[in-house]
């Protein structure tokens, strides 16, 4: 549940998902689940001419199952943070 | 299944009950692209499509493909777009063609990128890259 805790504190800050079809989408992040699926608000595609069918979605939902990388705010991560974090969780709770 | 709330909670959640009745692009894995009311869900995304149709985009041209009332299986699903209804669909340079006519485009861009790798696969020995 670490990567869920992680990325609930992400939310409302801008990050961009990029898919493993290739697909990147620069968006708030509006809530993540336990699967790590994502809603992102205000979307714009990397790559808008590559993709003209994602003119008009503003809003939308990914399959955290086809998502390859989330790019953060460069002050996203408190290391420290989640260094600790990561020794709980391995020591079990 | 609690829907996690009121109202207003389902909005803050990353369900997609805020989606229902909605007309929505959903992508899928294999590149299609699925337009539709959304009529149901679960938590594996699985979804019930009203009204789904295909948009087939080839280059400059594109088609809507009516299909009708669609189960889409959630492992399939990429992403699921709530379309702004105020914006433009598509870009202003696309032009509606028939189905036909689709079919037609579509089967030249499969024959022009099979040329390509036929071409590429005759010229391996120069080991190019």
């Amino acid at each position: 549940m670490l990567f869920f805790s992680y990325f609930k504190d992400l939310v409302g800050r801008e990050v961009t998902v990029e898919l493993k079809n290739d697909l990147a989408i620069r968006g708030t992040l509006h809530s993540v689940d336990q699967y790590l699926n994502i809603k992102l608000e205000n979307t714009r595609v990397v790559d808008q001419d590559k993709y003209p069918h994602m003119l008009s979605v503003r809003n939308c939902f990914i399959r955290g199952s086809v998502v390859r990388y989330v790019q953060l705010p460069p002050d996203g991560v408190d290391v420290e943070l989640l260094h600790d974090a990561t020794r709980r969780e391995a020591r079990g709770g | 299944m609690s829907w996690g709330g009121g109202p207003e909670e389902i909005f803050l959640s990353t369900s997609l009950a805020s989606y229902l009745d909605r007309k929505l692009l959903i992508l899928l894995r294999d590149g299609r692209k699925l337009m539709g009311l959304l009529r149901s869900f679960d938590q594996f995304a699985n979804a019930v499509l009203e009204g789904a149709c295909e948009r087939v985009i080839v280059g400059d041209l594109y088609c809507d493909i009516p299909l009708g009332l669609y189960v889409i299986r959630g492992e399939n699903v990429v992403l699921i777009g709530e379309l702004d209804l105020e914006k433009e669909e598509l870009p202003q340079h696309m032009t509606r063609v028939s189905a036909a006519e689709i079919k037609r485009a579509q089967k030249a861009e499969r024959d022009a990128t099979d040329l390509k790798g036929s071409m590429r696969k005759r010229m391996e020995f120069l080991d190019m890259d």
